[in-house]
């Protein structure tokens, strides 16, 4: 279970302060709600870690993560877009998922494993520049499944799709949170998104969440 | 935030190169006092006076050069025509040509007996003037050197730009003015500080140029007064005091310039420039701009090829020591691009690392040792030190010359690598945080495919600058190792006047090739590996 | 690719500068200024010649300047490598001589044809030849014959000069202004003034300039039109003769006291200084000769007209005076 308690966070020069506090289930989709400046990117930031809190805690089955660097924090990311870098292929940018030290032919195998999951074998050698909105995010999926990091951070991950290619993604990922047994938190605003994915709701206003 | 890579080794990596080179220059200055006797007579200069007019003639060539190169710049960004790789070449290469030859080369169009002086006199009947000595003929020629310079960098970063945030523009119609402002000022404005930096230490700095064209001993630089202290006068004292002053003038300039460099320049990469033309009017003076750069940079340029090529081309070309100054060259300059290449490298990963505003700017201050330090001084001091090493100056030469070139393409490097570094460093820092790559992964996959043109045009101005350089060399050539700029030197100190010019103009060929060739090169091996 | 590896490795580390035979014979270092040990130079054909005679290798040090030279075995002291140094001049010698790092040379140069009395102890000439502006008689018809002709002369007429603190002949041409006028230099100097398109740091940049058109006279030597005669054969280029006289540099070299070879280098400075090293001189460091070759001097030579007076300034009153000259020049012509 991850669970956040008041981690309390203001921009320096603003007056805003935010104190939040939520848990999200493993094998569960939390949605995190709000309208644009109610401080979701903020959120997200302290949960990636790429921002500190003034005081609170952050604890993934009771351990605290709050000094742990977004590197070595046990989060993956997925954003809206730019989620791949442009002139690499599909598969180094899936590879790039891997931990270091990998043996070359496990590798191979695991990435080519991952691909095949996702149907994306046939792209495994086109630039990610070539590639489609949905293409991008289902290649950026299949990194975040080869990294396997119990706690997956969505950031609108589906607001730049067409609605097809949205709710198959949207499935990709309820299906992976289950297998996978992902802590999986959606900061989105789109409502259909949280009525197709969350089990646990929170809205966020005036700076704090409350249980929806 | 925390969003910038965490990069303990390539800070530490920068902050020790850093150390070292800031290490060397003081051990040079030690090296130098230490063999002071005080038998010499103190040289007697007018600091302030030299001081006042080096700060003139470099504000002024500052202003003039970024002018024109924004100019130029802005120009050859809109203009599409045969030949315009080669003009860029062409422009590229002023600054890394020795400084007599576009000296000369500005003389043939713009001197007395020059082209334009000819056509008028054929034209009108009586010649335009000689603009080309004096305070005039400084600014020209070092406009000419700068000016284009600056138009090669700062037609990089407008090149750069995101081809969407043009279809936005273009879907706003902006206007000329507009677009101006808010896309192509924002992608330069970046650029300006550290090319400001560079271009007055060079006008500031500038030896053979004020000397030839200053018109007398009004027009001089501290440079000079060192040259004369350490030479003349053997006042090595003073020639430590002079270079001291140079040092901190400089050094001024540089932190400026330096603590002034945080804003970050638009994303790198993807530029395919789409057809926005500007309206008729811009596109004439586009036009305009472009031909009189052309009359002004290029044909200077142009009347040392065609001078070399008509005098002694064939004569050079036959005799073995033109060969193997030739090899010379190459050899010196590919190993001081490498060794350049790994300098600038170090610092730029390091600062690109850091987010702390002091430690940013300290990073960016050593890549401006060597114009801050009187090539005679330097030279001086690394043979003093050479000698307490207890090294036969001969032998360690190629090596000093190789480490001091390197220093001296270090700025240019610098300013070529840094912005792109920095780019990528706050653009992708999240992403790279989030999946944890470690420092290699982030330079192989990420940094090094984006750079590749970039890594390609370094190469070429650091291999140019060795190629060209006449500074370092005159003071360590020895008969076995002349280069080809010493040759060239050498030649025109013996009366051959034809096989100098011919020389010049096999340098400026390598120079044009070395920076059209290049950064294509690297380009596609960049993007091979992809 | 093996043969660029072994060239980058013999440009690095200087391997192919040595024949592995020559390893054994002694040999006599020589410091001397860049053009003298260029290929063109003086420097391999004197190798040449002398080599055989020795049973000995001469390895020429080029310093970047004649002063070069001095400076760099001063600041080498009793370590230094050089056995002698070749080109040094008169301007210059009362300093050198000052360092106490020379050696006498211990010659009786009784057939020297020197503009002057040769009387040092220390240093032995090899060549001389006076300063002088040069001219081209295609676009100069009547050359000015003295200074104050020269100053007369509408503004437009300009010359090229050098730093006296960066150039030998601008040094010279102080000299000669002040041996010829003493305490009217400054009142020359600025006379001069309208007339002087630029001074540059070297010699060859105002030689440059002259050819090209952009100066109608050039500080340089009278033997300059030896070489456009002789390589060229233009004899457009001619040294202009001043009334007032002129004041010639003879160049000069010396043995250091710290050498171990004493005998072998007093050897070549005789040999040098001997006809046989002699007729190597002109047509390869364009000056003339210190004794008289006769018929072996070069016609380019022969024929070249002469100054009728040569002034002479001590090496005491250089040593004394010369920087305060170049102030009073620097402030004349500021």
């Amino acid at each position: 279970m991850l669970e956040a308690e008041h981690l309390v966070f203001a921009h320096p020069g603003q007056s805003t302060s935010y104190d939040f506090s939520f848990t999200a289930e493993p094998g569960e989709v939390t949605a995190i709600s709000g309208p644009s400046g109610s401080g979701k990117s903020t959120l997200f930031d302290l949960v990636a870690g790429f921002l500190k809190p003034e005081s609170g805690t952050l604890a993934l089955d009771g351990q605290n993560l709050i000094h742990m660097l977004p590197e070595t924090r046990p989060v993956s990311l997925l954003l809206q877009a730019d989620n791949l870098f442009d002139h690499l292929s599909a598969e180094d940018n899936v590879a790039l998922g891997l931990s270091r030290g990998t043996h070359k032919a496990e590798a191979r195998r695991r990435i080519a494993d991952v691909l095949r999951q996702m149907g994306l074998s046939a792209l495994a050698h086109q630039r990610a520049a070539t590639l489609s909105g949905g293409q991008k995010q289902r290649v950026a999926l299949a990194r975040t499944l080869l990294r396997d990091r119990p706690v997956l951070l969505l950031d609108e991950p589906f607001s730049a799709l067409d609605d097809d290619t949205r709710r198959s993604i949207r499935t990709l990922v309820r299906d992976l949170t289950v297998r996978q047994c992902w802590h999986t938190i959606l900061v989105s605003h789109h409502a259909d998104d949280i009525a197709a994915l969350a089990s646990r709701r929170y809205q966020l206003k005036d700076g704090v969440l409350a249980s929806a | 935030m925390l969003t910038l890579p965490h990069r303990p080794v390539r800070i530490a990596l920068s902050i020790t190169l850093a150390l070292a080179i800031a290490g060397l220059i003081i051990a040079v200055l030690w090296a130098i006092l230490a063999a002071a006797t005080d038998t010499a007579t103190p040289s007697r200069v007018d600091i302030p006076h030299l001081l006042r007019m080096t700060s003139i003639q470099a504000g002024l060539t500052t202003i003039f050069s970024l002018a024109v190169g924004m100019a130029l710049a802005w120009s050859l960004n809109r203009l599409r025509f045969p030949g315009r790789d080669l003009v860029v070449g062409l422009f590229s290469a002023a600054i890394v040509t020795p400084g007599m030859v576009v000296a000369f080369g500005l003389l043939s169009i713009w001197g007395r007996n020059g082209w334009i002086n000819e056509a008028s006199k054929a034209i009108f009947g009586f010649p335009l003037g000689n603009p080309a000595f004096g305070l005039s003929g400084i600014l020209l020629a070092h406009v000419i050197l700068d000016g284009a310079f600056a138009a090669r960098i700062l037609l990089a970063r407008l090149d750069a730009i995101p081809a969407s945030r043009l279809k936005v523009g273009q879907s706003l119609a902006l206007s000329t003015s507009q677009r101006f402002r808010l896309i192509d000022w924002p992608a330069m404005r970046t650029s300006l500080p550290g090319l400001g930096a560079i271009i007055f230490l060079l006008a500031f700095t500038s030896f053979p140029i004020v000397l030839l064209l200053g018109g007398g001993p009004a027009n001089q630089t501290l440079e000079v007064a060192i040259y004369s202290a350490v030479r003349l006068d053997f006042d090595l004292v003073g020639a430590v005091r002079l270079a001291l002053t140079q040092i901190g003038v400089c050094a001024i300039v540089i932190l400026l310039a330096s603590a002034s460099t945080n804003v970050i320049a638009p994303p790198h990469g993807g530029s395919t420039t789409p057809l926005w033309r500007d309206g008729a009017f811009a596109r004439a003076l586009q036009w305009l701009v472009l031909a009189l750069s052309t009359i002004g940079f290029v044909l200077p340029l142009l009347s040392v090829l065609i001078d070399g090529v008509t005098g002694g081309f064939g004569r050079v070309l036959v005799q073995p020591t033109f060969w193997w100054a030739f090899g010379t060259s190459m050899i010196i300059g590919s190993a001081s691009a490498a060794l350049t290449l790994v300098l600038a490298l170090a610092l730029c990963l390091g600062r690109s690392a850091s987010s702390g505003k002091a430690l940013r700017t300290l990073l960016g201050t050593p890549s401006f040792a060597y114009l801050a330090v009187p090539a005679v001084v330097l030279s001086l001091g690394f043979f003093l030190l050479i000698r307490n090493l207890g090294l036969a100056p001969e032998r360690a030469a190629p090596f000093v010359v190789i480490v001091a070139n390197s220093l001296l393409a270090l700025p240019f490097a610098v300013a070529t690598l840094g912005p792109p570094l920095d780019a990528i460093a706050h653009a992708r820092g999240k992403l790279i945080r989030s999946l944890g790559l470690s420092g290699w992964q982030q330079f192989w996959s990420v940094e090094y495919p984006l750079l590749g043109k970039d890594i390609g045009l370094m190469l070429a101005l650091a291999f140019c600058f060795s190629l060209g350089d006449l500074g370092v060399i005159a003071l360590f050539g020895t008969q076995d190792f002349q280069t080809l700029p010493l040759m060239m030197f050498r030649a025109l100190g013996a009366y051959r006047g034809n096989d100098a010019a011919a020389i010049a103009a096999i340098l400026l060929i390598g120079t044009i090739l070395a920076f059209v060739g290049l950064p294509r090169l690297f380009e596609r091996i960049a993007h091979a590996r992809g | 690719m093996v043969k660029s590896i072994s060239m980058a490795l013999a440009v690095l580390f200087g391997l192919s500068a040595l024949p592995a035979h020559a390893q054994d014979m002694p040999t006599l270092t020589i410091y001397t200024y860049d053009g003298f040990a260029a290929e063109w130079g003086p420097g391999p054909q004197l190798s040449a010649a002398f080599e055989p005679i020795c049973g000995c290798r001469l390895n020429w040090v080029a310093a970047d300047s004649s002063i070069g030279t001095l400076r760099r075995v001063q600041l080498e002291g009793a370590t230094t490598e050089a056995d002698l140094i070749v080109g040094l001049d008169t301007a210059i010698a009362g300093e050198a001589r000052a360092t106490g790092l020379f050696a006498d040379h211990g010659l009786t140069l009784d057939d020297l044809a020197l503009p002057e009395a040769w009387t040092d102890q220390q240093f032995v000439p090899f060549d001389y030849s006076h300063f002088a502006f040069m001219y081209d008689t295609d676009r100069t018809t009547t050359p000015p014959k003295s200074f104050e002709e020269l100053i007369a002369l509408p503004d437009d007429f300009k010359i090229v000069i050098q730093d006296p603190r960066s150039a030998t002949p601008g040094l010279g041409l102080v000299l000669w202004i002040k041996a010829a006028y003493g305490d009217r230099a400054s009142e020359i100097w600025a006379g001069l003034k309208p007339h002087i398109l630029t001074v540059t740091r070297e010699w060859s940049e105002s030689y440059s300039l002259f050819l090209d058109g952009e100066a109608d006279m050039a500080l340089s030597y009278t033997t300059s039109p030896a070489y456009h005669i002789k390589e060229e054969g233009d004899e457009t280029i001619k040294a202009a003769l001043f009334e007032e006289g002129h004041y010639p540099q003879i160049e000069v070299a010396g043995v250091l006291k710290s050498s171990d070879q004493q005998e072998l280098a007093k050897q070549f400075l005789a040999w040098f200084a001997s006809s046989e090293g002699q007729k190597i001189i002109p047509t390869t460091n364009w000056m003339f000769p210190v004794v008289d070759l006769g018929a072996d001097l070069d016609p380019a030579f022969a024929g070249l007209p002469q100054p009728e007076k040569t002034l002479h300034l001590s090496d005491e009153d250089i040593l004394a005076n010369s920087s305060a000259w170049i102030d009073e020049m620097l402030a004349a012509v500021q």
